[in-house]
């Protein structure tokens, strides 16, 4: 017990002698505070969470933590869906959120170059007033960090046309566990010297390295965005009109459905005027000059019409198209007041296998006599299956977890994935092995053991 | 679930506590975290404390849990971001409760209580002062506690604006002083009791007390003075025409309007016909009054008040609109201060002084 509380001061003094006194903290409100992110159930307890203000700062407490061989776990906000951020072999937890200089927005070169704590929506925003735009928008968007975003590889509801987080991360500075500072890619469209480490990192989940500034790609802002909404009898019909909309040569910026479960609970908690005897609703959307929008959200439209919808709508004003978009926003509020508590997932299928996919969700439902809402980007095959439940019940609670198990192997299955934009993190490791095999899993941990020789950044997790 | 035991202590409302899916979409709302970027002083951060005092994995008088209730200045801007309905503002009521029982509540709060918690106190503190009196059938003025003693001026400009409500002075304190200070009881009991001195409508210059007496009477019941004026009139102009010159002016919400009643529109419509409205970036945002705030800690209400007095300033505004008395002491405060040319004026005295 000496030793232990020893070793606790030695590393409280070494922190304090890096990043000064006022920025370590280890009460026991502070530890609670960051012993959890926004996944339920998981959590654990960190000796001391410290926040930086500098890349040299960070140098610092990663050689402290490396040379006493204690645990790191990055951090943004806290926005985290897999327990990425869940400090479950205690440890230090990293704050990156003082680190929030948003040195420049380049209109010449399309590019920003900021540190890890901005909030996304703060670089969206930024590039906004300049005219341009920074396209992954993740849900959480307006809490995330980037640095959070680029660490998963965030998606968001853009995906289809403009790609995720990984699309536009030019160049990263970053801090490997050693101490050492190293710099991959930059302001350059294209660069091949060396590996791409910076896209290595995009998703790394914090177990290779700590980022410290980030250099993004910016595209020009498009001219306005047009909003539609069509609803199905059945999913199987809108996966249809899915596939013809996209086969008519649009490629849409939105492209997003609800199923049945999720419709009743929308309605059911906004009274926004959805036909709850709808079996899907896809909601679809256009950006870009006003002339091409028109043409195709038309199409769309057609799309949808020749695949039994029955009832189109392309919305005429800014308000009508907020009222569309209302219906997808409200789906998780919706979901999360019907039981204490809500599992979201994030298994993710192929474009062409979504109807089959979510049949495969609510017959998993239905066999486990549980409430699973799927909604999702209909555009990318990323699904969002949700169980809302009582957590109290230790029954249902089992039924749940063999669900989300089944619904992982019908997703490795169908050639999907069990994570499209949440992370691996701590909740779904068990289930990499399936999806990728053993032999790239001792890969990973072989360029884990590269960049963190002593398994101190985020233990326990992908790599590990 | 979480916390050494499993059992529940009874401080919070179960369904309150549970509401929160910890999505942190909070966080960006909250002036606390804004001002030191620890979760810890986040509204996630607090229900995780909450959560821990209710199973008995911290102790309620944990030090850090005893700060953080005290920290938070219960602004509420955190429930319209809150895509899980999560009524903070209820679950701090009910921390304080517990955490400033008795003994431990500080002691210049208990000076302040004191001197609301009977209506002859609240009614002796009018009398030097000359608040609006008597008259009119149609709905009731609430004359406030502090507000009749610190800004008479507000209830005569709201009787000049509608001589038809009645403000009879023997009315009392509202409660929100004590249901969000510790002593949740006994603010809705005076809640009732004014209710019931003031049947049918009542309208009220201050923002705070509004969602408080809502909360207890009903919103049907109760209207702040803009919101009420705008239902009168019917949104129609009020006849004073183009003002010779446009002064330039802004609006500080109340929080508690805004946050917990969704009144903020009101306001600004009102404002926009008497001069040309001008959104500061912060104009939400909590200035740091928050009730007893501004007594209890002056400190770190200073610090939340300075970023609206940088946006004050910037904006060059001739005038300033409050909608609650709390907001008008700290603004006039501040902009003294700071030797703004900004007048900070109340609402009611505005449109009054167009009449």
């Amino acid at each position: 017990m000496a030793t232990t509380t020893h070793t606790a001061m030695d590393l409280r003094a070494a922190l304090e002698r890096v990043v000064g006194a006022t920025h370590v903290r280890d009460d026991a409100g502070t530890l609670l505070t960051y012993a959890t992110d926004a996944t339920p159930l998981e959590r654990g307890r960190p000796d001391v969470v410290v926040f930086p203000a500098t890349t040299g700062e960070v140098a610092g407490v990663l050689r402290v933590a490396d040379e006493r061989g204690v645990p790191v776990v990055p951090r943004g906000s806290g926005t985290n869906l897999s327990a990425g951020t869940v400090p479950q072999l205690g440890g230090i937890v990293l704050v990156l959120t003082r680190m929030n200089r948003l040195k420049e927005i380049s209109a010449g070169d399309l590019v920003a170059v900021c540190e890890p704590g901005v909030r996304t929506i703060e670089l969206a925003r930024a590039a906004a007033a300049e005219g341009m735009l920074f396209p992954p928008d993740p849900g959480s968007h307006t809490t995330a960090t980037i640095g959070g975003n680029v660490a998963e590889c965030s998606g968001g509801l853009r995906a289809l046309k403009y790609g995720v987080t990984r699309d536009y991360v030019l160049g990263v500075e970053a801090v490997l566990p050693t101490g050492e500072v190293i710099r991959s890619g930059g302001r350059l469209v294209k660069d091949v010297a060396g590996y791409d480490l910076r896209r290595l990192l995009c998703g790394s989940e914090g177990t290779l390295a700590v980022m410290t500034e980030l250099t993004l790609r910016l595209m020009p802002a498009p001219e306005a965005t047009g909003t539609g909404m069509a609803y199905f009898g059945d999913l199987a019909d809108a996966a249809r009109a899915v596939s013809r909309v996209l086969a008519s040569g649009v490629l849409p910026v939105t492209l997003e459905f609800l199923d049945r479960v999720c419709i009743d609970a929308v309605e059911g908690y906004a009274n926004i005027g959805l036909d709850r005897s709808a079996g899907a609703l896809l909601i679809f959307g256009q950006d870009g000059d006003r002339a091409s929008i028109d043409r195709d959200m038309r199409r769309m439209a057609e799309a949808c019409e020749a695949e039994g919808a029955t009832q189109v709508r392309i919305a005429a004003s800014e308000a009508e198209a907020a009222d569309v978009l209302q219906a997808r926003r409200a789906v998780l509020p919706a979901l999360s007041r019907l039981e204490p508590l809500t599992i979201l997932e994030d298994a993710t299928v192929p474009r062409s296998r979504i109807a089959e996919m979510v049949e495969r969700i609510q017959e998993i439902a239905r066999r486990h006599g549980l409430t699973i809402g799927t909604f999702g980007h209909a555009g990318d095959g990323n699904l969002h299956p949700t169980i809302v439940l009582d957590p109290a019940d230790a029954a249902a609670m089992e039924r749940a977890h063999a669900a989300v198990d089944e619904i992982f192997a019908d997703a490795i299955a169908m050639d999907g994935s069990i994570t499209g934009e949440h992370g691996v993190g701590l909740v779904k490791l068990r289930h990499l092995e399936a999806q990728l095999g053993a032999e790239h899993l001792a890969l990973l941990r072989r360029i884990k053991a590269a960049f963190d020789p002593n398994g101190i950044l985020n233990p326990g997790k992908l790599g590990s | 679930m979480s916390g050494a035991s499993g059992a529940r202590r009874g401080i919070f409302t179960e369904d309150l506590l549970d509401r929160c899916i910890s999505c942190g979409f909070c966080l960006p709302a909250c002036p606390t975290y804004d001002l030191t970027g620890v979760e810890t002083s986040s509204p996630r951060g607090r229900i995780n404390l909450m959560r821990a005092i209710e199973t008995g994995a911290l102790a309620e008088d944990d030090p850090t849990v005893v700060e953080e209730a005290s920290f938070c200045l219960g602004c509420r801007a955190c429930e319209p971001v809150c895509p899980a309905g999560v009524q903070y503002g209820a679950l701090l009521e009910e921390w304080r409760d517990r955490v400033w029982r008795g003994g431990r509540r500080p002691l210049k709060l208990r000076a302040l209580l004191w001197a609301v918690n009977r209506r002859a106190r609240v009614r002796l503190m009018g009398v030097p002062r000359r608040h609006a009196r008597g008259g009119g059938e149609a709905a009731s003025l609430m004359l406030g506690c502090f507000e009749r003693a610190l800004y008479p001026r507000v209830s005569r400009a709201a009787k000049r604006l509608a001589p038809e409500l009645r403000a009879p002075a023997n009315q009392g304190c509202c409660g929100a002083l004590h249901a969000h200070n510790g002593e949740l009881e006994r603010g809705r009991a005076l809640a009732a009791e004014l209710g019931d001195r003031l049947p049918g409508t009542i309208v009220t210059t201050s923002g705070g007390c509004a969602a408080h007496l809502a909360s207890v009477l009903g919103r049907e019941r109760v209207k702040e003075l803009s919101q009420w004026l705008a239902e009168r009139d019917g949104g129609a102009s009020d006849g004073s025409g183009e003002p010779s010159r446009r002064l330039r002016i802004g609006l500080q919400d109340s929080c508690h309007l805004r946050n917990g009643l969704g009144v903020f529109r009101e306001p600004r419509a009102l404002i926009a016909r008497l001069g040309e409205y001008v959104e500061l970036p912060s104009a939400a945002a909590c200035c740091g009054a928050a009730g007893t705030y501004a007594v209890l800690r002056p400190e770190d209400s200073a610090r939340v008040l300075d970023r609206h007095l940088d946006e004050i300033a910037a904006a060059d505004l001739d005038a300033l609109v409050v909608v609650n008395p709390g907001c008008y002491r700290q603004l006039e405060q501040g902009v003294k201060r700071r030797g703004l040319r900004t007048r900070v004026v109340h609402i009611a005295e505005l449109a009054a002084e167009a009449l």
